[in-house]
């Protein structure tokens, strides 16, 4: 691992959003103990951050660990370098997916599926994201899927915690989608534009 | 006191008892509020997987610029994730005028602008700063005579700013829970991540943090556990069951938002106020007990 191969640092400094922050990390390994999920990660961050500078662009971005950070800030708020370590987790896994990699296939499901329901309506309506997300993969998987979560949307439902309405575009869609549209093809904050 | 009052997608569904509890709360501690018209979704924290960070960045500075032109109040958000999204953009705008071009350059596309005038806060620096704890305290008629309950706080409701409340020993909730009655109860797992929006698509790996959780707070004599964001009480909350099955344990904890407890203790409609059947582990019979 001590190898250092500068070509997929280079790739990841100059197109994954936030990967440039990278270069600060000292390899304290505070962000590896202070992570909730860790233990079921196959690399910490802290590992993450070697393995792209030593050039193993297959260990990173097919990692799981990339797609399995919460988001919970723990990291960052002790990270000594101030490293947004989430941004670069996130910016990884972005990256990653358009780039043919699964990390984690449920997550990549879920995760786009919830983004098309904000660019196709605006909002997110719990229920028909659901709904997406399970049948996904045919309508036989869909079914089990859902028969496996009818305890807990059943009881949701029950509790008046699933929206009855059918799901209902904001008034600004059409304007909302083209300040996303742009805003995609951007260079955005450390990164190149696709 | 007037806010606009953002409370996002959650709030409208598996969060709603937060919602319908927080509104006549807020009427009764002498807060107006008004909705951003035509709001849209923060992005929570999975946008990730099908959009760059700009594009979230963007959609969230649409609702900045969208209550920029409504008006001038500060933003109040209930919900965690929300609010770290929308003070996430906030406060970058301020902060980088390179960013603030880019983003409005976009918002440009759909006719829109956003100068920079908001404050984004959270509810529970509302409560505790603007309106606080004595103010409650004197609205409280039923009060919860010491019953125990733990605080939990989670992620994103303080990390990483610490806008108004410690990122390691927050203590605002506790103080709250205190002039409600309540008997806060330390435990160590009080802003320990509970999985947020990767619960429902990592079912096997959240379940051991919330088990943690729970565990903790039910260990150091908690009755019930009161939160502030609508991830931490689902996951909380309606996975119990799945839990005990997994694990082997009996767990059976109400999950409560702060919000319904100030209902209750304001001496409001158990249900049409303080929500309490929306819950699938009813807090009914404690809280009752507990207000005697
Ligand atoms: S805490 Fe920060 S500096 Fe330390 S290893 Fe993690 S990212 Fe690097
Ligand atoms: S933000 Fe992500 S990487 Fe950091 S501690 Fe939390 S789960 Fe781990």
């Amino acid at each position: 691992m001590g190898s250092y191969d500068p070509s997929f640092a280079k790739e990841v400094f100059e197109n994954v959003d936030f990967g440039d922050e990278i270069k600060m990390c000292m390899q304290c390994g505070v962000c590896a103990a202070s992570c909730p999920l860790s233990l079921q990660m196959d690399h910490s961050p802290r590992q993450i951050f070697t393995l792209i500078r030593a050039g193993k662009r297959e260990e990173v971005l097919g990692s799981q660990a990339i797609m399995l950070c919460t988001s919970c800030y723990t990291c960052e708020v002790r990270c000594p370098r101030k490293i947004p370590v989430i941004d670069v987790m996130h910016g990884l896994a972005n990256y990653a997916l358009k780039h043919d990699f699964v990390p984690r296939k449920d997550t990549a499901n879920f995760g786009g599926k919830f983004w098309d329901q904000i660019y196709r309506i605006g909002r997110i309506d719990e229920k028909d994201l659901s709904r997406r997300y399970f049948f996904a993969e045919g309508i036989i998987e869909g079914i089990k899927g859902l028969l496996g979560f009818s305890d807990i949307g059943l009881r949701l439902f029950l509790h008046k915690r699933i929206k009855p309405l059918p799901e209902r575009k904001i008034k600004g869609i059409i304007s909302l989608r083209k300040m996303l549209d742009k805003a995609e093809k951007m260079r955005g904050r450390g990164g190149a534009s696709v | 006191m007037k806010y606009f009052l953002y409370w996002g997608c959650s709030l409208e569904g598996s969060g709603a008892n937060y919602l319908v509890s927080l509104k006549p709360v807020l009427e009764a501690l002498e807060i107006e509020f008004e909705e951003i018209e035509d709001w849209n979704c923060c992005g929570a924290s999975l946008s990730y997987v099908g959009a760059r960070d700009l594009a979230i960045k963007v959609l969230n500075a649409r609702n900045l610029a969208l209550a920029e032109t409504q008006g001038s109040y500060d933003i109040v958000v209930p919900c965690s994730s929300c609010y770290i999204q929308m003070l996430k953009v906030s406060q970058e705008i301020q902060e980088d005028e390179g960013l603030k071009t880019q983003i409005n350059e976009c918002l440009a596309e759909g006719g829109r602008i956003y100068r920079g005038n908001l404050k984004v806060r959270h509810i529970m620096d509302v409560l505790y700063n603007d309106v606080g704890p004595d103010k409650i305290k004197a609205t409280v008629v039923k009060p919860l005579n010491g019953l125990k309950i733990a605080g939990y706080v989670g992620c994103q409701s303080v990390r990483p700013y610490g806008e108004y409340d410690s990122v390691e020993k927050p203590k605002i909730q506790d103080r709250l829970l205190e002039a409600l009655g309540a008997e806060p109860v330390p435990f160590p797992k009080k802003m320990r991540c509970c999985g947020s929006g990767l619960f429902m698509s990592e079912m096997d790996n959240c379940m051991r943090l919330v088990a943690d959780i729970l565990e903790d707070a039910i260990s150091h004599g908690a009755k019930m556990i009161s939160t502030v964001c609508p991830m931490c009480a689902m996951n909380l909350e309606v996975y119990q069951e799945r839990i005990n099955k997994a694990f082997g344990t009996e767990y059976d904890i109400p999950i409560v938002y702060l919000t319904q407890l100030m209902a209750v203790t304001f001496g409001m409609d158990l249900k049409k106020e303080a929500a309490l059947d929306y819950n699938i582990i009813p807090p009914e019979s404690i809280l009752k007990t507990a207000v005697g």
